[in-house]
This record gives C-alpha cells, structure tokens and sequence, in this order.
C-alpha cells in the first residue's frame, strides 16, 4: 500500500462516513462487527497481552492495570517450550487428530460407497438414518460415550471386549481339538484383560476419545461423499469395465481420484475440530490419567482453572489460536469459498 | 417392498439369475448390518431410559428387561426440580442468542450482499476465515473472558452467555445468510423502487420475505447453539440456580455415587429431543447451511 497524502486520508475518511444513502452499508455492517470483535477479537488481544505477564490468578488480572502483575515478555514462552508436558500435549493432539482422521476417512468410504450402491436397496432411507447423530448435542453424545466406555464390569464395550476374549479362546480350544497333537491354549497376546479401566488407562482413555471422535464427526463427512458419490459420471465406471478394470482398481483409479476433492475439504474441516476437540476429553477424564491425554485446549483450560496460572494458560491459548488460524487459511485456501469476494 | 416383488418377479421370468439376486440381498445385509452397529448408542440409550435400575454393573441383559420397560424414568426427569429450573434458563439462553443473531446479522448481510462501502472485501474475506473455525476459539478466548468478566462481575449472567453465543457466530450466520441474498434477483428490488418503495420498504417488503430459507437456517443454527453448548457455560455460570440443562445433564454423571443410568438417558433424552426435532424439520435448511459454498471444491 502507498503512503498516503493528505488528501488520500482525507477521501477514505469521506468514504468511511456513512455521508449518503449507498454508504449505508457501513452502518447495517458495523453492529454486527462491534459486536463480534468485542466479544471476540478483543478476548484475543487480552489473551496475547496476559501471555506476556506474569499473572496469575484470575482475579488478580483486573489488578494489571494497577501494576500487579507485571510485564515478563517472553518468559512465559521459553518456560513453555521448556515443557514436557507442552510437548505432551502437543503430540497427543496431533495423535489424535491423524488416527481419527483415518478411521473417519475409511468409515466414511465404507458407509458412503454402500449408500450410493446399486444393489443396495432402500439406500435413501438409510442415508436419512445414518446421518442422525448430527442432530443430537454434542454433550448428549460425548456422555453416552462415556457410559459406553464404562470402567464397570457389565460397561457395554467391557462387554464386547469379553465376548472378543470369549471368541479368541473359543478358536484356540477348536484348533487344540482339531490338531490334538499340540497343547494349544488361548495366546495371552491376543486376550484383553477385562474389565479394561477406560477412563484410568493412558491408551484406553485415548483409544475411547478416538472412538467417540469418529462417531461424532462421521455423518458430516458422509454427508459430503455422499453427493460427490452421485457426482461421479457412470461413463468413466463403464470406460474402465470395458478395459477390464476389476472393482477394486476402479474404487482406485476412477473413484477415489473423482471424489478427491470433497474428501480433502471434508479432511481439513474435520481435523480442524477436531484439533480444537475439547470435551470429549474432558467429559471423559479430564484429559487423564494424570495429564497424559490433554488435548491442547484441555491443557490450557486446566492450566488456568485447575491451576491458577493465567499467564501460562494464555500463552497455551495463543499456540493454539496460532494453530487454528494456520487451519482457518488451509481450509479458505483449499476450497472455493472465497471466490466470490 | 415392492423392491423384493420385483426382484421375485425377475427371478420367475429368469431375467435375474439367483446368483445376481443373492449378491444384492447379501450387500444390502451388509448396509444394514453396518448401519445397526453405528446407531447401537442410540438404541441403547433409549432402552436404559426405559428399563429400571443400572445396568452397567450386574451381569443382566444390556437392555433391560422388555416385559418391565416403564417411563418412571422420563416421570422423574420432568417433575425435578433441576430439569424444570434448566429448561427455564437454556429457554432464555437460546432466546437472548436466537434475537441478537438475527438482529445484528440481517443487517450485516443485507450491507454485504447489496451494497458498496469501504473496507467490503476485507470484511467479507476476514468473515469468511472465521466461518471455518469451530468451538475452539471460543475455548480459547474464554479464558481471556473469564478472566475479564471474574473481575467485573460480568459471570452468573445468563444474557451475557447467550450474547457470547451469538457474538462468535457472527460472521458464519452473516456469511450464511449472504450467500442467501446474493440469489435473490437484484431486478426485483428495482421493480420496487421504480414502483416508489423506499430503501427501508425494499429492505422489509422484497428482501426479507425472499430470504425466509435462509433466516430460518440461521434461526436454526443460532437455536442449537445457545441449547448445545456446555464448556461456556459451565465456565462463566457458578450458580446451580443458572445453569442450562446441558450442565445439568453433565452434574448429573456421578463417578462416587454411582449414576443413575435410566434417569440420566432420560434426561438426555428430553435434552436432545428439541435438537433432534428441530433438525428433522429443518433438514433442507440445515443441510444447505453445512454444504454452502466449497462443496464442489
């Protein structure tokens, strides 16, 4: 941008006035703006101007602008970055946002390539079905999740787990009938022990979260393949029957490659909330055992609530929002939506 | 039904080989099969709801027992004092939200869709980044805020929660209903001021009625909202007698006393309902809300 003369900021200033009836875009706009930055793009500011203090408690940061706190720079940081359990943190979340992506990922196939298949039959009302759980709160599901991954004995995956041992020791006794010859007894390896402490086991705990994750998110993404799916024109399937592709080749050669970029905006949407994802582990265990499952912004959460220290935990906030805004431009920039501006 | 007919038929004139008839009764199974795993939490619950006494640490069936199902459970939720109290307070959460939503972004959208002014573009691009951002920001800032708001006596305060609500869904509900507009004929509007409507009679009589859908999807989306959300809520509200009923639901998950599980799915249950019957509804708006823009990326 040019410096501006005199003249030049005295035209934007004009411009700026709402001085005739087509400039009255500003004033319908402006509300709405006030409103949004007050309650958001302020917070933000605040949130990087606490990172750089030393305060601690929350009620202590009315007190800043008498001088009770004071101004540290980066201190914070350095201490951060210092952390172990920062970069905990940091691994778990992207832990957790690859494994879930996946299982999203192939979920989504699966439940998309059957829904829109030929001989599939009363697939539309299927779909109408498979999409419910988007219509119920977050809370509502993330709790009942959380009662599915009971600790208790009788838990419904405690349950299933027990019916997987049944039928692993099942096999083993089968084969040790069949082949008499050998002394074969259930492999320990294979056997879970149950009831498995989900809420008290570091991987237990995380493989519950990604479970739920993957549940949570699943309808949108179908959503999306769903009508890219439909999109797909039936000449390319043909061309490649007549070449002789089998179905496998044309799921990989002429579906997935036509579908490809609904999926990656699907992708980026779902791993950015799921990076911000917050109560699952919360409603869980709080991100536990211990500390070892806190997702980022449980991390920062507890660090301020649990723990009274706000310069921290707003030091955390600010990598986070880093992190959002690098998958707020991602997502503009991978997709269509600002074309039109 | 009249799919299997057919299929009998076929199979009778020997258009269809058996071979061909079982491939498509077999991958069906498999669709329904699949579909029946993904909705277990949802059948499930429903049955908690109903059956009596907890299930998740006695050796019985995992649903209850169907001779004994009774609606004791929904009966307790709805005569407790604490659903009742926070039906009452999400009820002006969501009404407080649902009003400043629509208030403040209207007008913005109409500003973006139909007119020029300073600064447009940037405003419209910078909306746009902030659409595709989820839950996570307001978890962020929120510490910020409970750190401003704990100073100032702004907690305990439900209309400042639900202002919080529509606050962050700003430029989503602005943009959404943007994109609504911009579909709408600008000859219309033309027709009206060649007809002597003024700029406000064409903004109430041409452009609000014309952009009804999309109103009603922001309506939708403004109401599940303010009802959904918990961790703000939780966070700025301290006074049992405030919290909305998503904070009740989670007090009512007890890991020392033990849950009651028939009364909690109960509760969640009547929680949900409204959500889930709204979105039935409103299926077309919803959908045509979450697939704007993009989707052909």
């Amino acid at each position: 941008m040019s410096v501006d003369t005199p003249e030049g900021v005295g035209n934007r200033i004009r411009r700026l006035l709402p001085s005739s009836a087509t400039d009255i875009g500003v004033v319908l706009v402006l509300p709405g703006l006030v409103l949004f930055s007050l309650f958001m793009l302020f917070p933000i500011a605040f949130l990087v101007y606490l990172s750089i203090t030393d305060v601690s408690r929350a009620g202590d940061v009315i007190g800043i602008f008498q001088g009770e706190a004071s101004i540290v720079w980066f201190a914070n940081y350095l201490e951060l970055f210092a952390d172990g359990e920062f970069w905990n943190s940091i691994g778990v979340t992207w832990l957790y946002v690859g494994v879930s992506l996946g299982l999203k990922l192939v979920l989504t196939l699966v439940i998309a390539i059957l829904l829109t298949h030929d001989r599939v039959a009363g697939k539309r009302y299927m779909r109408a079905l498979v999409i419910v759980p988007m219509g119920f709160p977050p809370i509502f599901v993330i709790t009942i999740w959380r009662a599915i991954f009971s600790p208790a004995a009788f838990g419904p995956f405690n349950r299933l787990v027990s019916a997987y041992n049944d039928v692993v020791i099942g096999l083993a006794e089968l084969v040790d009938t069949i082949a008499f010859f050998v002394a074969l007894r259930a492999p320990e390896l294979l056997l879970v022990d149950v009831p498995v402490n989900w809420t008290g086991g570091r991987w237990a705990a995380f493989f519950g979260y990604v479970v739920t994750e993957t549940w949570l998110a699943y309808p949108f993404m179908v959503i999306i393949v769903v009508s890219a799916l439909q999109d797909v024109p039936m000449e390319l399937h043909d061309a490649a029957k007549v070449d002789g592709a089998g179905y496998l080749n044309r799921l990989r050669h002429v579906t997935i490659p036509a579908i490809k970029g609904p999926l990656v905006f699907a992708s980026i949407l779902t791993a950015a909330t799921s990076f911000q994802n917050f109560l699952i582990p919360w409603v869980f265990n709080k991100g536990g055992p211990g500390r070892s499952n806190e997702l980022l912004l449980v991390y920062g959460y507890r660090e301020a609530r649990v723990f009274n220290e706000y310069a921290m935990s707003s030091a955390i906030m600010v990598v986070a929002i880093g992190f959002i805004g690098l998958f707020m431009w991602l997502a503009v920039k991978k997709t269509n939506l600002a074309d039109g501006v | 039904m009249s799919t299997i007919l057919d299929a009998i038929a076929d199979l009778r004139a020997g258009r269809r080989s058996p071979v061909d008839v079982a491939k498509s009764v077999l991958t069906t199974g498999v669709a329904v099969g699949l579909l029946l795993l993904l909705l277990f939490p949802v059948y499930w619950i429903v049955t908690v709801a109903l059956s009596r006494g907890t299930t998740l640490s006695s050796p019985g069936s995992l649903f209850g027992d169907p001779a004994a199902y009774t609606l004791d459970s929904f009966r307790w939720v709805l005569e407790n004092e604490s659903f009742r109290r926070g039906l009452l307070n999400s009820l002006i959460v969501v009404t407080v939200t649902v009003t400043v939503t629509l208030a403040f972004s209207i007008p913005g959208a109409y500003a973006l869709s139909r007119r020029e002014f300073f600064g447009r573009r940037k405003l419209l691009y910078g909306y746009i980044l902030f659409t595709q951002v989820g839950a996570g920001l307001s978890i962020a800032v929120l510490i910020a805020l409970y750190a401003l708001f704990s100073g100032i006596g702004l907690t305990n305060n439900l209309l400042v929660l639900g202002l919080f609500y529509a606050a962050g869904a700003i430029p989503f509900n602005t943009w959404l209903l943007k994109t609504f507009m911009d579909n709408i004929p600008v000859s219309y509007e033309e027709a009206a001021i060649v007809d002597g409507a003024s700029q406000w009679q064409v903004m109430r009589e041409v452009i609000l009625p014309l952009a009804k859908p999309g109103i009603a999807a922001v309506l939708v989306f403004a109401w599940t909202a303010g009802w959904n959300e918990f961790i703000v809520a939780q966070t700025l509200i301290h006074d049992p007698d405030l919290y909305p009923l998503s904070v009740e639901l989670y007090g009512l998950i007890d890991d020392r006393r033990g849950t009651s599980w028939p009364q909690f799915a109960a509760f969640a249950l009547l929680f949900a309902l409204p959500v889930a019957i709204i979105y039935f509804l409103a299926q077309k708006q919803v959908e045509s809300g979450l697939s704007f823009g993009g989707m052909e990326g």
